[in-house]
């Protein structure tokens, strides 16, 4: 067979292509899809829990297996959902966002997905299939509960492992964004001008690159503890607990941003394009971003206020300093849509989902910082409602957004707006009554993690609403979810430019040809494909 | 005008809030110790101010959302203003969260101070020592041990052994763990601590109200740590003597010092 017609044959096998393709764009997608794909497991081990928390008693699981269940529940949405979502989102647009044909690294690329996918079933199996006991010591693994005595099962070293799989792929994404980012930029892209998703994963890898070694040397320890007669975290042996801590939490808060940063982007994407206006302090956005991160690397032990063996002080000077930056980008997105003329398909809907939710998460974030009020509420349910309004109204809100926002991009057709608005709506509803009763349950002294709870001490009334709050969200992503169905089955064409989109990505076809840009536009500001479309408009 | 309306209506709902919130706990238990008290107060003020940042801000989107939403009337491509930036106005709204945030630190560094605050010469000392899965109590002066059952069975949730403070007396509690990380909460106090393997840490309780409290294990420790509840139960000095003096006298396992020969034959 001669090669071209091998080349041919390998370019047409469907399913080959996308597992084999170095594409960006196959990439991003399936990273999209698969990161997707957990979270429907995530979400369906959150579900089990909400069964068995909705009235007191234990009717379901035993401890151990609950343990499990919440295990594998927060690694799956933190490391196999939102993160790489990001990345995904971050693969297939950055290129184009920059006016380059493909990442720096096409064939690293490949292999981080493939890395990431590997490590992601490992966990997955390392909750159920495991001999002597799965993955039960919950999401951050402190020793010694997570060391052999207390978790002899091979679940928890199938955890580490995959774990490990996972972050050598962010790393291997990280280092294909910095260079892709420094080195791909068409001629006029200035740093300066550089869509705001952009410039966000550009900080979201660097912090990749500066928190996740320290996290593998830690999970690394642990792995000797458990399987070599390491010692570093054992008290007996003079090891230390809480050095895992540091450890843990250098990588894990830096992660929060990790996490939250892309969505950021998103919604910075967004909310300008709908109001019809340019960002609002472009510049001092990006500086609020910078600020954010390098933040991000001093606020670690806030986790650790209540083992009385940090500096509380200085942490919680630093974990309030970040509130600022934080701040300054809600005036951002405010300014933006003032003196607008804001118009609300199911992305921009979202996009002010998110800024309803996060806000709530910010200011209770706040309230945790304060040490005295974080002995009260620190591993309680107040937390757990906390890093939810975060991490779910925020960045599950802003992973909706993009999804609606790009997807006539990366596809050619639209999604059905009249079922993203109940989406939207079920989601919002769905979510604030799930998570708000969780804030009173814990105040109340509910603790987190338990699978268990007594009555008439209050938390009835709150675990209830949260149940039945988590199936008005499940009904919405089964809407959701049947959006793309008939999306798929009926297909509305999107066109270029569905939006009148700024940034380059709409100046190229939907989907886009694979080397992207016949042409490339003239870049002359940060929104080229608005100059483009808009010859000598200021708006 | 209208915007005149606006400011003076978001003025009257932070002053009324302000006003219902003198007495308010906005969710927290009502505090039974001392250093619960003074947490209380913290909380009060960052939820406040919570309140107040959120409702501007909300007020801010709520605004624009309405008053700069596309109008039927609008052509279908309008444009909104295209100004991109205000340099004193990104001055101002920087400034002020860092005089909000430094604020809010020097309080709760106050507060913190108060409640993690040690005397030199406590009423009473109290060690607890946390293990999969119950507590320790014991009070070595008294010569008193209180130890959990063996927990197992599902009826034990918000069960356990009873720890007994007098009220009004600092009591000085030596936290440790004999295998893996618990912490110790009582949500009445409004405070815990971690009991970490290889560590000792100290923390003073001053109970102020007399009561029953329910306590429990807050860092994930295994299978049974939603069943490593304890009861807090703050009775008067005088009682706390009677009930030290009764325990002692029928307590076997840690006597403080050699029981009588009539003692060790009960």
């Amino acid at each position: 067979m001669s090669t071209a017609a091998a080349a041919a044959r390998r370019e047409h096998s469907g399913v080959v292509s996308w597992l084999t393709s170095t594409d960006h764009k196959k990439i991003g997608v399936l990273y999209c899809v698969t990161a997707f794909a957990f979270f429907l497991v995530g979400g369906t081990l959150a579900g089990m829990m909400r069964l068995e928390l909705a009235d007191p008693g234990r009717a379901f699981f035993e401890p151990g297996t609950y343990n499990g269940l919440f295990t594998i529940h927060g690694t799956v949405m933190i490391f196999l959902f939102v993160a790489p979502f990001g990345s995904g989102l971050a693969n297939y647009l950055i290129p184009l966002q920059i006016g380059a044909p493909d990442m720096a690294f096409p064939r690293l690329n490949l292999m981080s997905y493939w890395l990431f996918t590997s490590g992601g079933c490992l966990i997955l199996l390392s909750g159920v299939a495991s001999a002597g006991g799965g993955a039960q010591m919950g999401w951050y693994a402190y020793p010694p509960l997570s060391a052999g005595r207390m978790s002899p099962g091979v679940g928890p070293d199938i955890w580490i492992l995959g774990l490990g799989l996972v972050a050598v792929a962010a790393v291997m994404t990280a280092v294909n964004i910095v260079t892709t980012v420094f080195l791909y930029r068409a001629p006029g892209m200035t740093m300066w001008r550089l869509p705001i998703f952009t410039w966000n994963m550009v900080i979201v890898s660097i912090l990749g690159l500066v928190a996740f070694p320290p996290a593998l040397a830690g999970f690394a320890l642990l792995f000797l503890e458990r399987r070599m007669g390491g010692l570093a975290f054992a008290p007996a042996a003079g090891g230390d607990p809480v050095i895992f801590q540091h450890l843990f939490w250098f990588l894990g808060h830096p992660e929060v941003y990790i996490l939250i940063l892309p969505f950021f982007g998103v919604i910075t994407e967004i909310i300008p394009v709908f109001s019809r206006k340019p960002l609002f302090g472009y510049t001092g956005f990006v500086l609020a971003t910078l600020a954010i991160g390098a933040l991000s690397t001093g606020v670690w032990a806030h986790h650790m206020f209540t083992t009385g063996a940090v500096d509380n002080p200085f942490f919680a000077a630093m974990t309030l300093l970040i509130a600022v930056p934080t701040g300054v980008k809600f005036f951002n997105w405010t300014g933006s849509m003032w003196g607008g003329k804001i118009v609300f398909p199911t992305a921009m809907l979202f996009s002010i989902g998110f800024l309803l939710n996060f806000l709530i998460g910010g200011v209770t974030g706040v309230m945790l910082a304060a040490p005295a009020i974080d002995f009260h509420a620190a591993d309680s349910y107040f937390l757990v409602a906390h890093f939810h309004y975060t991490m779910m109204g925020g960045a599950v809100f802003g992973i909706f957004a993009a999804i609606y926002f790009w997807y006539p991009k990366m596809t050619g057709r639209m999604l059905r707006e009249r079922m993203g608005k109940a989406v939207f709506a079920l989601m919002f509803i769905g979510f604030n009554v799930t998570f708000w009763p969780q804030f009173e349950a814990g105040l109340r002294g509910m603790p987190r993690r338990v699978v268990d709870y007594p009555a008439n001490a209050g938390y009835e009334t709150p675990n209830l609403l949260s149940s039945l709050g988590y199936v008005v969200m499940a009904v919405g992503v089964l809407f959701f979810l049947a959006d793309l169905w008939v999306s798929k089955r009926k297909p509305v064409e999107a066109g270029d430019d569905p939006w009148d989109g700024y940034s380059l990505e709409w100046a190229t076809t939907s989907p886009p040809p694979e080397h992207n840009f016949d042409a490339i536009p003239p870049i002359r500001s940060e929104r080229p494909a608005f100059d483009l479309h808009h010859e000598g408009a200021d708006g | 005008m209208k915007r005149g309306l606006l400011v003076r209506a978001a003025a009257f709902a932070a002053l009324s809030l302000l006003a219902v919130s003198c007495g308010a706990r906005y969710g927290m238990p009502d505090p039974a110790s001392k250093q619960g008290e003074a947490t209380l107060d913290l909380w009060n003020v960052f939820m406040i101010a919570g309140i107040v940042v959120a409702l501007i801000v909300y007020g801010l989107i709520a605004w624009s959302i309405i008053r700069y939403r596309r109008r039927r009337s609008d052509p279908e491509g309008a444009r909104g203003a295209s100004f991109r930036e205000n340099l004193p106005l990104e001055i101002v709204y920087t400034v002020i969260p860092i005089v909000i945030v430094v604020g809010l630190f020097f309080l709760s560094v106050g507060t913190e101070n108060e409640v993690t605050a040690v005397a030199p010469d406590p009423d009473l000392v109290v060690n607890v020592e946390a293990f999969a899965w119950g507590w320790r109590f014991t009070y070595p002066e008294q010569g008193v041990e209180v130890v959990s059952e063996p927990v197992g069975n599902d009826d034990a949730v918000g069960e356990g052994p009873e720890l007994v403070l007098p009220s009004g007396q600092t009591t000085r509690i030596v936290l440790t763990s004999n295998d893996t990380i618990h912490a110790f909460w009582v949500p009445g106090f409004l405070f815990k601590r971690d009991a970490i393997p290889g560590r000792t840490t100290e923390f003073d309780v001053t109970p102020t109200t007399e009561g029953t409290y329910h306590g429990a294990c807050a860092e994930l420790c295994g299978w049974n740590h939603a069943y490593m509840t304890f009861h807090v139960t703050v009775v008067s000095p005088e009682e706390f003597a009677a009930w030290t003096a009764s325990q002692s006298a029928s307590s076997a396992v840690l006597p403080a010092t050699s029981p009588s020969p009539e003692e060790a034959a009960a």
